[in-house]
Formats: C-alpha cells, sequence, structure tokens
C-alpha cells in the first residue's frame, strides 16, 4: 500500500528523472550541433588526440559523432529510447572522459603546471575549458545518464503525449 | 521482431512474456537488462545512419575519401630539394631575402622540420611584408586559416588557402605559387599546422620546397605585434602601408 509520504518520494524522483532527462537532452544536442556544424574544427581536434592512423576512420568519427550526439539528445528530449540512449551515452562518455584525462595527465607532465591549471579544447563543443571543471562535468553527465538508465522516466514523452492524444475522446 | 514489439523497444514501452504492457503500469516496472541493450543498439543502428546522412547533406559536411592531414607529406618532403629547417642568414636565403635566424614557436620547428618546411619569425615576417616584391605578387602571404577567420582580419593582401577546402582556392594558390618567388605561409600560430598543410598543398601541385616559408607566430603573433590587419576580402597588397 503506497503511504502519502512514499508517493510524494516518488512524485520527488519522477521530477528529477525529468529534469535530468530533458537538462542531458538539450546539452547534447547543443554540443552535438555545436560541432555538427564545424565539422572541420572538430576533425583537427579528433586528429590532435592521436588516436587512429587511418583517414578514412578520423573522417567517420569526426564526421557521425557530433550528429550522433544530437540524435541521442533529440532522442532523450522526446522521451523515445530513453534507457538506450542513456546506455549510449555511458558508453560515449567513459571512454571520452579517459581520454580526455590521459591528454591532460600528458599536458601537465609537457608543461609542469598543477594539473587543474590545465585547461584545452578537448573538443567537447564548449571551447577551451580546464581540465578538473572538464571531468566533473563529464562525471555529473555519467551520473545522470546512469539515473535515466535505471530510472528511465517517460513523463512528458513523445509517446505519452501521443497516447494521451489517441486516447481522448 | 514483431512491429509491436519493435515499437515497444523504440518507444518505452516494457513487454514482459510477449504481452505489451499499458503506460500506466510503466514506472513501476524496469525492462530487462537484454532488453536496455536492444534499444541501446536500435539507437546505434539508427543514429549511425541518420549522421552519416546528415553530413553526406550539411553543406560543411566531411568527405570521408578525403585525407585532410597529408600523412603522405613527410614521404614527399624527403625527395624535395635540401629543405632548410629556419633561414639562417641571406646567403642561404633562396629567393635572396635578407633573413636572419631568430628561433620560431618550439612547439611547431620539430614538425617543420620532419616536413622539410622552412620557418620564418615576426621580424622576418614583417621585412617581408614591406619587401617591394610584394606589389608585384613576386612575394605573397598566403592565408591558411578559415574564410570566417580570414574575414575578421588577415594580413593585408594575404591570399587565401584553407587546406579543409582546397578545391575553392588552390587554383589561384598554385598559379600564384609557381609564379612567386617567396610564400609566406600563416594560420593562427602556436599549435595550428594548417599552414604546414596548406604549404605542403603547395609542394604537392608543384611548387618548389625553396620558396615556401611558414611563419609560426601566425596571425596571433601578428597582431600582438600590432602590424597592420585588414578585415574582409582582400584589398590592398602595398608595401608602403603604415608601420606599425
Amino acid at each position: 500500500m503506497n503511504t502519502p509520504s512514499s508517493a510524494a518520494n516518488c512524485k520527488a524522483q519522477e521530477v528529477v528523472t525529468l529534469l535530468a532527462r530533458l537538462a542531458l537532452g538539450a546539452l547534447f544536442v547543443y554540443m552535438g550541433l555545436h560541432k555538427a556544424l564545424e565539422p572541420v574544427d572538430f576533425l583537427k581536434l579528433v586528429h590532435q588526440y592521436d588516436l587512429v592512423n587511418n583517414y578514412w576512420l578520423l573522417n567517420a568519427i569526426a564526421a557521425a559523432l557530433p550528429w550522433f550526439e544530437t540524435f541521442c539528445g533529440l532522442l532523450l528530449l522526446g522521451g523515445i529510447a530513453v534507457r538506450g540512449s542513456a546506455l549510449m551515452l555511458i558508453l560515449m562518455l567513459v571512454p571520452f572522459t579517459w581520454i580526455v584525462f590521459q591528454r591532460a595527465l600528458s599536458q601537465q607532465a609537457a608543461l609542469h603546471i598543477p594539473f587543474c591549471a590545465v585547461k584545452f579544447d578537448c573538443g567537447c563543443g564548449n571551447g577551451e575549458v580546464f581540465i578538473c571543471r572538464k571531468l566533473l562535468e563529464n562525471l555529473s553527465l555519467l551520473a545522470l545518464s546512469v539515473w535515466l538508465l535505471v530510472g528511465g522516466e517517460r513523463k512528458f514523452s513523445v509517446r505519452r503525449i501521443w497516447g494521451s492524444a489517441g486516447s481522448s475522446p | 521482431m514483431a512491429p509491436d514489439e519493435f515499437f515497444a523497444v523504440a518507444f518505452g514501452r516494457e513487454v514482459y512474456h510477449g504481452r505489451v504492457e499499458t503506460p500506466a503500469t510503466e514506472p513501476t516496472r524496469r525492462p530487462a537488462f537484454g532488453k536496455v541493450l536492444g534499444e541501446a543498439l536500435l539507437v546505434a543502428l539508427v543514429g549511425t545512419a541518420l549522421a552519416f546522412a546528415a553530413n553526406a547533406l550539411s553543406p560543411r559536411g566531411l568527405k570521408l575519401s578525403q585525407n585532410y592531414f597529408l600523412t603522405g607529406a613527410k614521404a614527399m618532403a624527403t625527395n624535395q630539394p635540401a629543405a632548410l629547417t629556419t633561414v639562417t642568414d641571406s646567403t642561404n636565403s633562396p629567393a635572396g631575402t635578407n633573413v636572419s635566424a631568430i628561433a620560431p614557436t618550439p612547439v611547431s620547428v620539430p614538425r617543420l622540420v620532419e616536413n622539410g618546411l622552412q620557418s620564418v619569425d615576426s621580424v622576418q615576417a614583417f621585412r617581408f611584408y614591406h619587401d617591394p616584391r610584394r606589389e608585384k605578387d613576386l612575394l605573397v602571404f598566403v592565408d591558411a586559416r578559415s574564410e570566417e577567420s580570414y574575414q575578421r582580419g588577415h594580413i593585408p593582401g594575404a591570399y587565401q588557402l584553407d587546406p579543409y577546402h582546397p578545391e575553392k582556392y588552390l587554383l589561384e594558390a598554385m598559379a600564384l605559387g609557381k609564379a612567386a618567388e617567396v610564400i609566406i605561409v600563416y594560420c593562427t600560430g602556436g599549435d595550428c599546422e594548417d599552414s604546414e598543410l596548406s604549404a605542403m598543398l603547395l609542394r604537392n601541385v608543384g611548387v618548389p620546397n625553396q620558396k615556401l616559408f611558414i611563419y609560426t607566430g601566425g596571425i596571433t603573433d601578428w597582431a600582438s605585434n600590432r602590424f597592420p590587419l585588414e578585415t574582409g576580402a582582400r584589398k590592398t597588397k602595398k608595401a608602403s602601408d603604415p608601420k606599425p
């Protein structure tokens, strides 16, 4: 049986999840489009990581990734395939964060400066940022993605809105 | 997968024992991990297909088959005649220019050496800028940045050669490069390698290595020295422009 307090908790959880979904979706749409509209700039940044030697692969990553991020963001905003999108974001965020962390370490070693003083454009869509801030930001995004993966709230989703419109007399 | 189940996965309806649940029961149940994986796979497949389609349709999209970074340039550089890394005096200067030895930005030097290119610093670049040969296009500055950056401010009289859009500029740059005695290529400066890419593009179309110089400080260095700048399209190339 539901007590009033558990119902209130449930409601609060729903609101947090909804906000997480909308915030994450909007952020990924913004960052994705920012890169997608200037693909050459993003290509140069990806190239700086020196991860792939094959130019076909490098071009494919730089061409597809921004649009893919935008797509995932739109899915989250629309409440479509929320858990699947959240899982995809986790699968992208974990390696990105690790690569950015590794690059920051190498810059710190080269420049002999404190770790948090390291600043560069990681290709994440926000321009030059201090590394500690970037890592915190990525960890927050990861936490939100995990929350959505586990919770997967779909209030105000496209399906709900369509569904209720279709069922109304 | 039946159509009902497909939409159930894509739109978040949970499927249990082959039955599609109504939305009212949804928040209290969580789908099996396999279902989430299936949903993620669907997102990955559809997302990737749409991403490549969007890139293909976008006017700014990347050409997947184009090597934007000229990885074969190093091999070409070794076939070029005696490339200098930094011009040391007027007798070594291929075009008879009076160039002194001042160390360029350390970040760029190893890369330039590796690619067999020569470098100039701000003093040398400014001297080139006042060289009378510039009026006859025998000495040209080439801006390797994007169109947008060029419009915001460039070295007066500089020509454009964005290495990521060679189709727009290469023909003109090639003609200029073949006629000119000295070509100074620059980009933003610092870590920017676009000037090297443009220089290598010119070299690939037959411009001799000896004519090519990289202004390692780039526009950042030029502007910080308060040297003259021109905005918008290319207008002037006068050596008598005001000194800073």
